[in-house]
């Protein structure tokens, strides 16, 4: 068993499959959060190092002061690898390496990255129900279709509507 | 998500939000007289705020007054198109 910020996360889970105990933690945060951590894909909780838990919680108390990730530069298309009398063989390597970087950079700014804006917890059910009291206070549609329990998107009404039932309330999570 | 999108809700950032141009924008707000709008779809401009609208609903025209908060919505979240159900017994 391991615990972090108060959240159990079971011995025998895999370390990705686990961080989706987190509210706010999908599975494509958690896969991005353990390449940050460099922890492998098929890693058990039990096989979490003490420093790996350790960085885990001081990534999660905090996601936004955490310090980003560290870079570590991709070689140049004109360099070549020192090797006594081994130069020729680094000519077409250096451009596959160029490409990898241009797709990296193109995937970054597509997605960016999800752990600089990273909320988990209370901090963004705060941040839903704070954008439902702004939409109840300006009295738009949505606002009065979570005072009166409704569904918000125009989802039929006549039967059902069982889920927003629940949870379209004004203090959510309260 | 990029903030330009969300402030569009999703609609490209060259395009700029969807508005329709009042002529008499101005004239209004000096005088404070309610536009009369069917365009619904008409994203609330910064330059709306402290104007009173009237925005048709599919029957009549609702009074709306812009606020501060509501730069970014549609006119059209604050009129209600549907009527609420309630029974009415027949004699």
């Amino acid at each position: 068993m391991v615990h972090i910020l108060g959240k159990v996360l079971p011995d025998s889970h895999l370390a990705r499959h686990a961080l989706t105990n987190f509210y706010g933690i999908g599975r494509y945060t958690a896969h991005r959060l353990c390449a940050r951590m460099q922890i492998h894909d098929r890693c058990r909780v039990r096989e979490l190092t003490p420093a790996q838990i350790l960085n885990l919680t001081a990534f999660l108390s905090s996601p936004t002061s955490a310090p980003s990730a560290p870079k570590h530069p991709l070689a140049s298309p004109s360099f070549i690898a020192p090797g006594p009398g081994k130069a020729p063989a680094a000519a077409p390597k250096p451009r596959i390496v160029e490409k990898d970087a241009a797709a990296q950079a193109q995937a970054s700014t597509k997605r960016g990255d999800p752990l600089k804006t990273l909320k988990i917890e209370t901090e963004l059910k705060k941040e839903i129900r704070e954008n439902i009291m702004h939409q109840r206070m300006i009295g738009s549609y949505v606002g009065r279709r979570h005072a009166l329990s409704l569904p918000v998107r125009g989802q039929n009404t006549q039967t059902n509507a069982k889920t927003a039932r629940k949870l379209n309330r004004l203090g959510r999570y309260n | 998500m990029l903030p330009t999108l969300v402030r569009l809700g999703g609609r490209s950032a060259w395009k700029g939000p969807f508005f329709v141009a009042f002529p008499n924008l101005r004239e209004a707000l000096e005088n404070n007289i309610p536009i009369v709008t069917q365009a619904r779809s008409c994203t609330i401009l910064p330059n709306f705020v402290g104007l009173r609208f009237h925005v048709h609903n599919g029957k009549d025209y609702l009074p709306i007054m812009i606020t501060q908060d509501m730069v970014g919505h549609k006119l059209g979240e604050f009129a209600l198109t549907r009527k609420r159900f309630s029974f009415k017994k027949s004699k």
